[in-house]
């Protein structure tokens, strides 16, 4: 048996990214250089056969995925599953526990400047985000971050592909500590 | 819409979008006359923060020098239309225009030394950028939602479910209760030396063990063999059974390269039990238990050829090892 097709037969059979270790388990001659190797010959394979899926790097894993270009034509099924978008207000505390991880709750609501319990409640349950421990900081709040499935939900391998702050229009302000945040008398000094 | 037009309040036919007009007829000034008849839906704005952004955006109002006055009542005017049934989300309203009305407020106090104060509406300023930003970044995560959800995997992908300790809203995470639990000093009610001595690990024990996950599958992974104990210990008596067990040739050693996963490869288990059954009058613990200084010492000289097959890289070399 080829290295690439039990590393294919893994990939097919699985439903979620499989990291390359996890891949290498399937036998004792693999390891996750041989793995890489095959998924890049299956890569090149599918592309020049046309195949109509891909093998997509995502969650710090990998998975068998079909090309976006088919998406017409897999739509029009009720038995293909959909992944379920995101409100604003999820996308937007996503956004700020991506950039500023580990976060707590209160800094959370100071940058949207709403409350933000309800959301984080809805984003752990949807598995988005997980609590990461508690700040050390005053009543030793939670901390959240982001986990492997958010990077999945969005196709991100890994924390690497989000927007750098250098490609965004507007500075990144520096992250303020939460200490400095619930602090009486904030620091002013950045102001641009 | 025009200045005249009557406030419907929150119900059906309400204009949306109203504070968006000034900007629109380019005359800014024209916005807080109208002021005082202005609708908004507060329901399109997530917040205090987007409101105030959306009110300095649309009227191209220079971020580091906002009119403070004229955006305070503008805020207002369109806080003021929150009805009283609809407080929900209210209170985060209320509290920014506090805050517009104390920087407001701070603006029209006489400032003694340029250099030292800072200016009243800094800390707003940042916040109202921090906040455009974030924006930014969140539909810049719609756009890579969309994109993946233009992919679709063999089946369906089911949300992991979440379990049941999870699922209770706890003031302590789990890890903490775990951790506080171990960490107790239970005190006995009375001194009653009971004196227990840990038992060796024992290298029949780990034999055993190793033959029956040999039985269940012709490969095992070293790893698993050790997940129930974590003392050293057992991972040292373990590798000791299998080092054995490869030397009676009921079993094979494999890695593919150094520090990974090392397999256990199932050898002729029948011809090997056969070999046994004749040590067995002459002593099994003698047979099984001699042999471990041998074993330590190849261990100590290179623990990677643990295994007699000198092509780690051949997959399919199960059957030589044990035969």
């Amino acid at each position: 048996m080829k290295v690439s097709q039990i590393v294919e037969g893994v990939l097919f059979a699985s439903d979620a990214p499989l990291k390359a270790e996890e891949i290498a388990r399937a036998d004792e001659s693999l390891d996750e250089d041989l793995v890489e190797e095959a998924i890049r010959e299956l890569r090149s394979l599918y592309d020049e056969s046309g195949r109509a899926f891909q093998v997509v790097e995502l969650g710090e894993g990998y998975q068998i995925l079909t090309r976006p270009e088919l998406a017409p034509y897999l739509e029009r099924f009720d038995t293909v599953p959909r992944l379920p978008r995101l409100s604003g207000p999820a996308l937007e505390t996503l956004a700020i526990i991506a950039y500023r991880q580990p976060i707590g709750r209160i800094e959370i609501e100071y940058i949207r400047g709403v409350g933000a319990a309800g959301v984080i409640r809805t984003l752990q349950d949807r598995g988005l985000v997980e609590v990461a421990g508690r700040s050390e900081g005053l009543g030793r709040p939670l901390l959240y971050r982001t986990t492997r499935r958010f990077l999945e939900h969005f196709g991100f391998a890994s924390l690497e592909d989000l927007p750098r702050p250098d490609e965004l229009p507007i500075l990144l302000r520096e992250r303020a500590s939460l200490e400095e945040l619930l602090g009486e008398s904030p620091d002013h000094d950045r102001l641009p | 819409m025009s200045p005249g037009f009557p406030p419907s309040g929150r119900s059906g036919d309400r204009r949306r979008a109203g504070l968006g007009h000034p900007a629109d007829d380019g005359r800014p000034g024209a916005f807080e006359k109208a002021s005082g008849f202005l609708l908004v839906d507060l329901d399109r704005f997530q917040g205090p923060l987007d409101l105030l952004l959306h009110l300095i955006r649309q009227q191209d109002i220079d971020i580091f020098d906002i009119p403070i006055a004229t955006i305070t009542d503008q805020f207002l005017a369109a806080v003021g239309q929150i009805q009283a049934g609809d407080l929900d989300g209210a209170g985060e309203f209320l509290e920014m225009a506090a805050t517009l009305i104390r920087i407001k407020a701070q603006m029209l106090l006489p400032r003694h030394d340029e250099e030292e104060e800072e200016d009243p509406r800094a800390e707003l300023v940042r916040r109202l950028l921090e906040y455009e930003q974030i924006r930014e970044i969140s539909s810049r995560l719609s756009r890579a939602e969309a994109e993946r959800a233009r992919r679709f995997p063999k089946g369906y992908l089911e949300f992991r479910p979440r379990g049941f300790v999870e699922d209770t809203p706890l003031e302590s995470t789990w890890e903490e209760v775990l951790d506080a639990a171990g960490g107790m000093d239970l005190t006995h009610p009375r001194s009653r030396p009971h004196r227990i001595t840990t038992g060796q690990v024992a290298l029949e024990e780990k034999i055993q063990l190793i033959l029956d996950a040999m039985e269940a599958s012709a490969r095992v992974e070293f790893s698993k063999l050790l997940a129930p104990w974590k003392s050293k210990m057992h991972g040292v008596i373990t590798l000791l059974a299998g080092l054995e067990l490869s030397r009676q040739r009921a079993l094979t050693l494999r890695q593919a390269r150094l520090f990974s996963e090392l397999w256990l490869l199932r050898g002729d288990l029948e011809e090997w039990a056969r070999s046994r059954a004749e040590l067995v009058n002459g002593g099994l613990a003698a047979a099984l238990r001699e042999p471990q200084l041998d074993a330590w010492d190849s261990v100590g000289e290179d623990p990677v050829a643990a295994g007699p097959d000198p092509h780690p890289e051949t997959p399919e070399s199960d059957e030589e090892g044990g035969a």
